[in-house]
Protein backbone atom coordinates (compact mmCIF):
# COMPACT_ATOMS: atom_id res chain seq x y z
CA UNK A 1 0.00 0.00 0.00
CA UNK A 2 2.93 2.49 1.13
CA UNK A 3 4.65 1.28 -1.98
CA UNK A 4 1.84 2.21 -4.57
CA UNK A 5 1.26 5.62 -2.55
CA UNK A 6 4.43 6.46 -3.48
CA UNK A 7 4.41 5.54 -7.02
CA UNK A 8 0.97 7.20 -7.34
CA UNK A 9 2.92 10.56 -5.99
CA UNK A 10 5.68 10.21 -8.17
CA UNK A 11 3.38 9.98 -11.51
CA UNK A 12 1.30 12.52 -10.08
CA UNK A 13 4.52 14.76 -9.47
CA UNK A 14 5.73 13.62 -12.88
CA UNK A 15 2.06 14.74 -14.98
CA UNK A 16 2.65 18.19 -12.88
CA UNK A 17 6.04 18.79 -13.98
CA UNK A 18 5.28 18.06 -17.59
CA UNK A 19 1.67 20.24 -17.36
CA UNK A 20 3.81 23.21 -15.76
CA UNK A 21 6.44 22.05 -18.77
CA UNK A 22 3.99 22.45 -21.63
CA UNK A 23 2.40 25.62 -20.49
CA UNK A 24 5.60 27.19 -20.31
CA UNK A 25 7.08 26.45 -23.67
CA UNK A 26 7.56 29.72 -25.75
CA UNK A 27 4.79 30.04 -28.77
CA UNK A 28 5.97 31.55 -31.83
CA UNK A 29 4.46 34.97 -32.50
CA UNK A 30 2.66 34.41 -35.76
CA UNK A 31 2.48 36.69 -38.79
CA UNK A 32 3.19 40.43 -37.81
CA UNK A 33 0.77 42.59 -39.64
CA UNK A 34 2.89 45.08 -40.82
CA UNK A 35 0.82 48.74 -42.43
CA UNK A 36 1.87 49.62 -45.95
CA UNK A 37 3.42 52.78 -44.83
CA UNK A 38 5.96 51.00 -43.16
CA UNK A 39 6.87 47.94 -45.63
CA UNK A 40 8.05 50.71 -48.42
CA UNK A 41 9.87 52.45 -45.99
CA UNK A 42 13.09 53.83 -47.07
CA UNK A 43 16.14 53.90 -44.82
CA UNK A 44 17.67 57.36 -43.97
CA UNK A 45 21.27 56.49 -44.41
CA UNK A 46 23.49 54.11 -46.48
CA UNK A 47 24.23 50.35 -46.41
CA UNK A 48 27.43 50.26 -45.09
CA UNK A 49 27.39 53.63 -43.19
CA UNK A 50 29.81 54.21 -40.13
CA UNK A 51 27.25 54.36 -37.68
CA UNK A 52 25.61 51.04 -38.39
CA UNK A 53 28.66 49.21 -36.23
CA UNK A 54 28.88 52.69 -33.69
CA UNK A 55 25.63 53.82 -32.99
CA UNK A 56 23.54 50.68 -34.26
CA UNK A 57 25.34 48.42 -32.26
CA UNK A 58 25.58 50.47 -29.14
CA UNK A 59 21.91 50.99 -29.22
CA UNK A 60 21.01 47.36 -29.84
CA UNK A 61 23.11 46.56 -26.84
CA UNK A 62 21.49 48.88 -24.93
CA UNK A 63 17.37 47.97 -25.86
CA UNK A 64 17.73 45.06 -27.46
CA UNK A 65 20.40 42.49 -26.27
CA UNK A 66 18.49 41.87 -23.34
CA UNK A 67 15.82 39.50 -24.77
CA UNK A 68 17.64 38.81 -27.91
CA UNK A 69 21.06 37.98 -27.43
CA UNK A 70 24.24 39.49 -28.16
CA UNK A 71 23.90 37.74 -31.46
CA UNK A 72 20.19 37.86 -32.13
CA UNK A 73 19.51 34.41 -31.93
CA UNK A 74 16.66 35.31 -29.31
CA UNK A 75 18.78 33.91 -25.88
CA UNK A 76 19.47 37.08 -24.22
CA UNK A 77 18.64 36.70 -20.01
CA UNK A 78 15.17 38.02 -20.11
CA UNK A 79 13.87 35.45 -23.21
CA UNK A 80 13.42 32.91 -21.14
CA UNK A 81 10.91 34.88 -18.83
CA UNK A 82 8.46 35.79 -22.17
CA UNK A 83 5.52 33.94 -23.44
CA UNK A 84 6.21 34.58 -26.84
CA UNK A 85 10.11 33.57 -28.40
CA UNK A 86 12.39 35.81 -29.68
CA UNK A 87 12.94 34.51 -33.32
CA UNK A 88 16.31 34.40 -34.68
CA UNK A 89 17.72 37.66 -36.16
CA UNK A 90 20.31 35.21 -38.08
CA UNK A 91 17.70 33.12 -39.78
CA UNK A 92 17.24 33.08 -43.10
CA UNK A 93 13.24 34.06 -42.90
CA UNK A 94 13.81 37.17 -40.52
CA UNK A 95 16.96 37.97 -43.48
CA UNK A 96 14.83 37.84 -46.22
CA UNK A 97 11.99 40.44 -44.56
CA UNK A 98 12.07 43.83 -46.11
CA UNK A 99 13.82 47.07 -44.07
CA UNK A 100 10.43 48.70 -43.58
CA UNK A 101 9.20 45.08 -41.84
CA UNK A 102 12.36 45.18 -39.57
CA UNK A 103 12.53 48.57 -38.51
CA UNK A 104 8.19 48.41 -38.00
CA UNK A 105 8.83 45.07 -35.79
CA UNK A 106 11.48 46.48 -33.82
CA UNK A 107 10.40 50.17 -32.70
CA UNK A 108 6.64 50.19 -33.05
CA UNK A 109 6.10 46.75 -31.60
CA UNK A 110 3.41 44.66 -30.42
CA UNK A 111 2.19 42.71 -27.40
CA UNK A 112 5.83 41.63 -25.59
CA UNK A 113 7.92 43.42 -27.87
CA UNK A 114 7.46 46.87 -26.31
CA UNK A 115 7.48 50.26 -28.49
CA UNK A 116 10.40 51.73 -28.91
CA UNK A 117 9.80 55.10 -30.53
CA UNK A 118 10.57 56.97 -27.11
CA UNK A 119 13.36 55.16 -26.42
CA UNK A 120 15.31 56.33 -29.77
CA UNK A 121 14.06 59.11 -31.39
CA UNK A 122 16.15 59.85 -34.16
CA UNK A 123 15.25 58.47 -37.32
CA UNK A 124 19.02 58.07 -38.37
CA UNK A 125 19.26 55.99 -35.08
CA UNK A 126 16.84 53.75 -36.12
CA UNK A 127 18.30 52.63 -39.26
CA UNK A 128 21.35 52.36 -37.92
CA UNK A 129 19.92 49.67 -35.59
CA UNK A 130 17.83 47.94 -38.25
CA UNK A 131 20.97 47.75 -40.46
CA UNK A 132 23.30 46.36 -37.18
CA UNK A 133 20.50 43.42 -36.70
CA UNK A 134 21.41 43.01 -40.81
CA UNK A 135 24.98 42.59 -40.07
CA UNK A 136 23.86 39.29 -37.32
CA UNK A 137 23.38 37.34 -40.14
CA UNK A 138 24.82 34.01 -40.57
CA UNK B 1 1.93 90.33 -91.30
CA UNK B 2 -0.21 87.16 -90.46
CA UNK B 3 2.95 85.28 -90.79
CA UNK B 4 5.17 87.52 -88.37
CA UNK B 5 1.87 87.18 -85.98
CA UNK B 6 2.45 83.10 -86.64
CA UNK B 7 6.38 83.75 -85.83
CA UNK B 8 5.76 85.93 -82.90
CA UNK B 9 2.92 83.55 -81.43
CA UNK B 10 4.81 80.53 -82.17
CA UNK B 11 8.33 82.10 -80.58
CA UNK B 12 6.09 83.11 -77.16
CA UNK B 13 4.97 79.81 -76.57
CA UNK B 14 8.49 78.14 -77.61
CA UNK B 15 9.86 80.84 -74.71
CA UNK B 16 7.00 80.28 -72.42
CA UNK B 17 7.22 76.53 -72.57
CA UNK B 18 10.77 77.21 -71.99
CA UNK B 19 10.64 79.35 -68.88
CA UNK B 20 7.83 77.04 -67.75
CA UNK B 21 10.60 73.70 -67.75
CA UNK B 22 13.63 75.96 -66.21
CA UNK B 23 10.89 76.81 -63.67
CA UNK B 24 10.35 73.44 -62.52
CA UNK B 25 14.09 72.67 -62.57
CA UNK B 26 14.70 75.42 -60.58
CA UNK B 27 11.48 74.08 -58.19
CA UNK B 28 13.34 71.14 -58.23
CA UNK B 29 16.79 72.16 -57.43
CA UNK B 30 15.52 74.41 -55.00
CA UNK B 31 13.67 70.97 -53.57
CA UNK B 32 16.37 69.48 -53.28
CA UNK B 33 18.93 72.13 -51.77
CA UNK B 34 17.15 72.44 -48.91
CA UNK B 35 18.88 72.44 -45.93
CA UNK B 36 19.48 69.24 -44.15
CA UNK B 37 17.52 68.91 -41.09
CA UNK B 38 19.02 69.45 -37.96
CA UNK B 39 19.33 66.56 -35.68
CA UNK B 40 19.73 66.53 -32.30
CA UNK B 41 22.93 65.04 -30.90
CA UNK B 42 22.40 61.94 -28.46
CA UNK B 43 22.22 62.74 -24.99
CA UNK B 44 25.16 63.27 -23.29
CA UNK B 45 24.36 61.29 -20.04
CA UNK B 46 22.59 58.27 -19.94
CA UNK B 47 20.27 59.44 -17.19
CA UNK B 48 18.64 62.88 -15.79
CA UNK B 49 20.74 62.30 -12.55
CA UNK B 50 24.29 61.56 -11.61
CA UNK B 51 24.43 61.48 -8.24
CA UNK B 52 22.87 63.45 -6.53
CA UNK B 53 22.97 66.22 -9.56
CA UNK B 54 21.30 66.59 -12.50
CA UNK B 55 22.22 66.29 -16.59
CA UNK B 56 20.90 67.90 -19.48
CA UNK B 57 19.49 64.39 -20.47
CA UNK B 58 15.72 64.73 -20.56
CA UNK B 59 13.58 61.59 -20.94
CA UNK B 60 10.90 62.09 -24.24
CA UNK B 61 7.57 63.54 -23.38
CA UNK B 62 5.37 61.77 -21.42
CA UNK B 63 8.24 59.85 -19.84
CA UNK B 64 8.14 59.32 -16.12
CA UNK B 65 11.06 58.17 -14.55
CA UNK B 66 11.14 56.62 -10.59
CA UNK B 67 13.84 57.40 -8.34
CA UNK B 68 15.71 56.11 -5.90
CA UNK B 69 18.90 57.43 -3.95
CA UNK B 70 20.42 55.99 -1.42
CA UNK B 71 23.38 57.06 0.56
CA UNK B 72 24.96 55.15 3.74
CA UNK B 73 27.31 56.83 6.71
CA UNK B 74 30.67 57.70 6.27
CA UNK B 75 33.38 54.51 5.83
CA UNK B 76 35.56 55.74 8.70
CA UNK B 77 34.35 53.83 11.50
CA UNK B 78 35.53 50.73 9.05
CA UNK B 79 33.94 46.88 9.98
CA UNK B 80 32.40 48.62 13.44
CA UNK B 81 29.33 49.74 11.07
CA UNK B 82 30.31 47.74 8.05
CA UNK B 83 31.73 50.56 6.08
CA UNK B 84 29.00 53.25 6.86
CA UNK B 85 26.31 50.36 5.72
CA UNK B 86 25.15 49.81 9.17
CA UNK B 87 24.99 53.59 9.51
CA UNK B 88 22.42 55.47 9.55
CA UNK B 89 21.27 56.45 5.84
CA UNK B 90 20.02 58.73 3.45
CA UNK B 91 17.26 58.07 0.98
CA UNK B 92 15.37 59.80 -1.62
CA UNK B 93 12.46 58.79 -3.19
CA UNK B 94 11.15 61.00 -5.97
CA UNK B 95 9.09 61.00 -9.46
CA UNK B 96 9.97 62.99 -12.18
CA UNK B 97 7.65 63.42 -15.97
CA UNK B 98 8.73 64.65 -18.93
CA UNK B 99 5.97 67.19 -19.91
CA UNK B 100 7.77 68.24 -23.15
CA UNK B 101 10.61 66.79 -24.86
CA UNK B 102 12.70 70.14 -23.42
CA UNK B 103 10.83 70.25 -19.93
CA UNK B 104 10.56 67.91 -16.91
CA UNK B 105 9.09 68.34 -13.54
CA UNK B 106 9.45 65.99 -10.36
CA UNK B 107 8.60 65.90 -6.91
CA UNK B 108 10.78 63.74 -4.08
CA UNK B 109 10.75 63.04 -0.61
CA UNK B 110 14.22 62.74 1.48
CA UNK B 111 14.82 61.19 5.25
CA UNK B 112 17.09 63.27 6.58
CA UNK B 113 15.87 67.08 7.53
CA UNK B 114 12.34 65.39 6.09
CA UNK B 115 12.92 67.47 3.27
CA UNK B 116 10.07 67.79 0.15
CA UNK B 117 11.37 68.64 -3.14
CA UNK B 118 9.79 70.05 -6.32
CA UNK B 119 12.14 70.24 -9.34
CA UNK B 120 11.81 71.90 -12.80
CA UNK B 121 14.53 71.53 -15.52
CA UNK B 122 14.09 73.09 -18.94
CA UNK B 123 16.41 72.78 -22.15
CA UNK B 124 17.26 76.29 -23.38
CA UNK B 125 19.64 74.53 -26.33
CA UNK B 126 20.10 71.40 -27.65
CA UNK B 127 23.32 69.83 -29.43
CA UNK B 128 23.08 68.81 -32.57
CA UNK B 129 25.30 66.69 -34.54
CA UNK B 130 26.56 69.09 -37.01
CA UNK B 131 27.58 71.20 -34.07
CA UNK B 132 25.98 74.34 -35.19
CA UNK B 133 24.87 74.15 -31.41
CA UNK B 134 27.79 72.74 -29.54
CA UNK B 135 26.50 72.43 -26.12
CA UNK B 136 22.98 71.53 -24.25
CA UNK B 137 22.10 73.84 -22.14
CA UNK B 138 19.62 73.24 -19.19
CA UNK B 139 18.04 75.68 -16.78
CA UNK B 140 17.31 74.02 -13.41
CA UNK B 141 15.51 74.59 -10.49
CA UNK B 142 14.77 72.82 -7.09
CA UNK B 143 13.12 74.07 -4.32
CA UNK B 144 12.99 71.91 -1.14
CA UNK B 145 10.40 72.51 1.81
CA UNK B 146 12.04 71.37 5.34
CA UNK B 147 9.05 69.27 6.75
CA UNK B 148 10.60 68.91 10.57
CA UNK B 149 8.97 70.21 13.67
CA UNK B 150 8.13 73.76 13.93
CA UNK B 151 10.83 74.26 16.97
CA UNK B 152 13.78 73.53 14.83
CA UNK B 153 13.44 76.89 12.95
CA UNK B 154 13.38 78.87 16.08
CA UNK B 155 11.10 81.19 17.99
CA UNK B 156 9.21 83.35 15.58
CA UNK B 157 8.25 80.39 13.33
CA UNK B 158 6.90 80.82 9.75
CA UNK B 159 6.34 78.34 7.17
CA UNK B 160 9.02 80.14 4.57
CA UNK B 161 12.28 79.52 7.24
CA UNK B 162 11.64 75.87 5.93
CA UNK B 163 12.11 76.92 2.03
CA UNK B 164 15.27 76.60 0.30
CA UNK B 165 16.04 77.32 -3.55
CA UNK B 166 18.93 75.61 -5.70
CA UNK B 167 19.44 77.07 -9.51
CA UNK B 168 21.26 76.26 -11.95
CA UNK B 169 22.39 76.71 -15.58
CA UNK B 170 23.81 73.48 -16.46
CA UNK B 171 26.20 73.14 -19.63
CA UNK B 172 26.96 69.69 -20.96
CA UNK B 173 29.01 68.71 -24.55
CA UNK B 174 29.30 64.72 -25.40
CA UNK B 175 32.05 65.16 -27.44
CA UNK B 176 32.07 61.38 -28.98
CA UNK B 177 30.35 58.07 -27.83
CA UNK B 178 32.99 57.52 -25.13
CA UNK B 179 33.61 61.02 -23.59
CA UNK B 180 31.25 63.53 -22.37
CA UNK B 181 31.33 66.60 -19.68
CA UNK B 182 29.22 69.18 -18.34
CA UNK B 183 29.52 72.20 -16.16
CA UNK B 184 27.27 73.62 -13.69
CA UNK B 185 27.29 77.20 -12.05
CA UNK B 186 24.82 77.04 -9.55
CA UNK B 187 22.99 79.33 -6.65
CA UNK B 188 21.73 78.07 -3.26
CA UNK B 189 19.79 79.99 -0.82
CA UNK B 190 18.02 79.48 2.22
CA UNK B 191 15.28 81.44 3.98
CA UNK B 192 16.58 80.14 7.39
CA UNK B 193 20.10 79.12 8.59
CA UNK B 194 22.19 78.39 11.77
CA UNK B 195 23.60 82.01 12.66
CA UNK B 196 27.41 81.14 11.50
CA UNK B 197 25.89 79.89 7.94
CA UNK B 198 25.62 82.20 5.10
CA UNK B 199 22.25 82.08 3.43
CA UNK B 200 23.62 82.18 0.08
CA UNK B 201 26.27 80.71 -1.22
CA UNK B 202 27.57 80.22 -5.04
CA UNK B 203 28.86 77.18 -6.22
CA UNK B 204 30.72 75.44 -9.53
CA UNK B 205 29.65 71.79 -10.17
CA UNK B 206 31.22 69.71 -13.34
CA UNK B 207 30.18 65.92 -13.86
CA UNK B 208 31.72 63.39 -16.18
CA UNK B 209 31.33 60.36 -18.24
CA UNK B 210 33.83 58.08 -19.69
CA UNK B 211 31.70 54.94 -21.29
CA UNK B 212 33.71 51.94 -21.79
CA UNK B 213 30.81 49.62 -23.06
CA UNK B 214 27.99 49.71 -24.37
CA UNK B 215 25.95 49.64 -20.77
CA UNK B 216 28.76 50.64 -18.55
CA UNK B 217 30.69 53.96 -18.51
CA UNK B 218 32.57 55.47 -15.70
CA UNK B 219 31.26 58.85 -13.95
CA UNK B 220 32.62 61.54 -11.97
CA UNK B 221 31.65 64.56 -10.14
CA UNK B 222 31.81 67.60 -8.17
CA UNK B 223 30.47 70.14 -6.33
CA UNK B 224 32.27 72.88 -5.03
CA UNK B 225 30.99 75.58 -2.49
CA UNK B 226 32.48 78.51 -3.10
CA UNK B 227 33.41 80.86 0.12
CA UNK B 228 32.85 84.41 -1.53
CA UNK B 229 33.06 87.40 0.84
CA UNK B 230 31.31 89.62 -1.39
CA UNK B 231 28.07 87.58 -0.65
CA UNK B 232 28.77 86.55 2.73
CA UNK B 233 26.86 88.27 6.12
CA UNK B 234 29.97 87.25 8.12
CA UNK B 235 33.48 89.51 8.65
CA UNK B 236 36.44 87.89 6.38
CA UNK B 237 37.66 87.07 10.04
CA UNK B 238 35.34 85.03 10.98
CA UNK B 239 35.21 83.45 7.40
CA UNK B 240 38.59 82.68 7.80
CA UNK B 241 38.34 81.00 11.14
CA UNK B 242 35.09 79.07 10.33
CA UNK B 243 35.18 75.40 9.32
CA UNK B 244 34.56 75.74 5.76
CA UNK B 245 32.06 73.68 3.88
CA UNK B 246 33.62 70.57 1.88
CA UNK B 247 33.15 70.06 -1.64
CA UNK B 248 30.73 67.03 -2.63
CA UNK B 249 33.27 64.89 -4.53
CA UNK B 250 31.64 61.84 -6.19
CA UNK B 251 32.81 58.94 -8.14
CA UNK B 252 31.08 55.30 -9.82
CA UNK B 253 29.79 52.77 -12.15
CA UNK B 254 26.97 53.86 -14.13
CA UNK B 255 25.06 51.16 -15.66
CA UNK B 256 22.43 51.71 -18.17
CA UNK B 257 20.19 49.75 -19.52
CA UNK B 258 16.48 50.26 -22.43
CA UNK B 259 14.47 51.76 -19.07
CA UNK B 260 16.93 51.45 -16.39
CA UNK B 261 19.98 53.60 -14.63
CA UNK B 262 21.90 52.07 -12.19
CA UNK B 263 25.18 54.04 -10.22
CA UNK B 264 26.58 53.05 -7.42
CA UNK B 265 29.58 54.94 -6.38
CA UNK B 266 31.54 56.72 -3.45
CA UNK B 267 30.73 60.26 -2.39
CA UNK B 268 31.48 62.59 0.43
CA UNK B 269 28.44 64.54 0.74
CA UNK B 270 25.54 63.07 2.32
CA UNK B 271 22.40 65.28 1.41
CA UNK B 272 20.55 64.06 -1.49
CA UNK B 273 19.61 67.23 -2.77
CA UNK B 274 22.21 69.57 -3.99
CA UNK B 275 21.23 72.36 -1.98
CA UNK B 276 22.07 69.96 1.11
CA UNK B 277 25.66 69.30 0.06
CA UNK B 278 26.60 72.53 -1.24
CA UNK B 279 25.26 74.58 1.64
CA UNK B 280 25.83 71.48 4.63
CA UNK B 281 28.93 69.46 3.60
CA UNK B 282 31.56 68.59 5.99
CA UNK B 283 32.89 65.36 5.18
CA UNK B 284 36.18 65.12 3.23
CA UNK B 285 36.58 63.22 0.74
CA UNK B 286 40.27 63.12 1.32
CA UNK B 287 40.09 62.70 4.95
CA UNK B 288 37.88 60.27 5.95
CA UNK B 289 34.56 61.70 4.95
CA UNK B 290 33.38 59.01 2.08
CA UNK B 291 30.70 56.97 2.08
CA UNK B 292 29.13 54.62 -0.55
CA UNK B 293 25.83 55.44 -2.66
CA UNK B 294 23.83 54.17 -5.02
CA UNK B 295 20.89 55.37 -7.47
CA UNK B 296 18.52 53.48 -9.46
CA UNK B 297 16.27 54.64 -12.25
CA UNK B 298 12.90 53.30 -13.66
CA UNK B 299 11.61 54.58 -16.66
CA UNK B 300 7.42 53.97 -18.10
CA UNK B 301 6.70 56.06 -21.03
CA UNK B 302 2.94 56.63 -22.20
Amino acid sequence: MKNSMKLIAIFSAAVLFMIINVAMIQKPGGPWNVPAKYKSMKSTIKAGDASINSTGKELYNKHCKSCHGAKGLGDGPKAANLKTSCGDFSSKDFQAQADGDIYYQSFVGRDEMPNFEKKITDEADRWAVVYFMRTLKK
Amino acid sequence: MNKLYKILRFSAIVVMALLMNHGIILAQEEATEEPAKERPARAAFESGLLFDAATTTLQPSKTLEMIIQHRFGTMNNGTEDLFGIWAPSNIRLGLNYSILNNLMVGIGTTKFNKMQDIQIKYNVLQQTRSNKIPVTVSLYEVIGIDARADETFGMNYKFSHRMNYFTQIIISRRFNDMFSLQVAPGFTHYNSTDSTVDHDRISFSFAGRVKFSPQSSLIIGADFPLQIQGISEHTKDFNDMAEPMKPNICIGYEVATSTHAFHLYLASGQGILPQENIMLNKNDFFDKGILIGLNITRLWSF
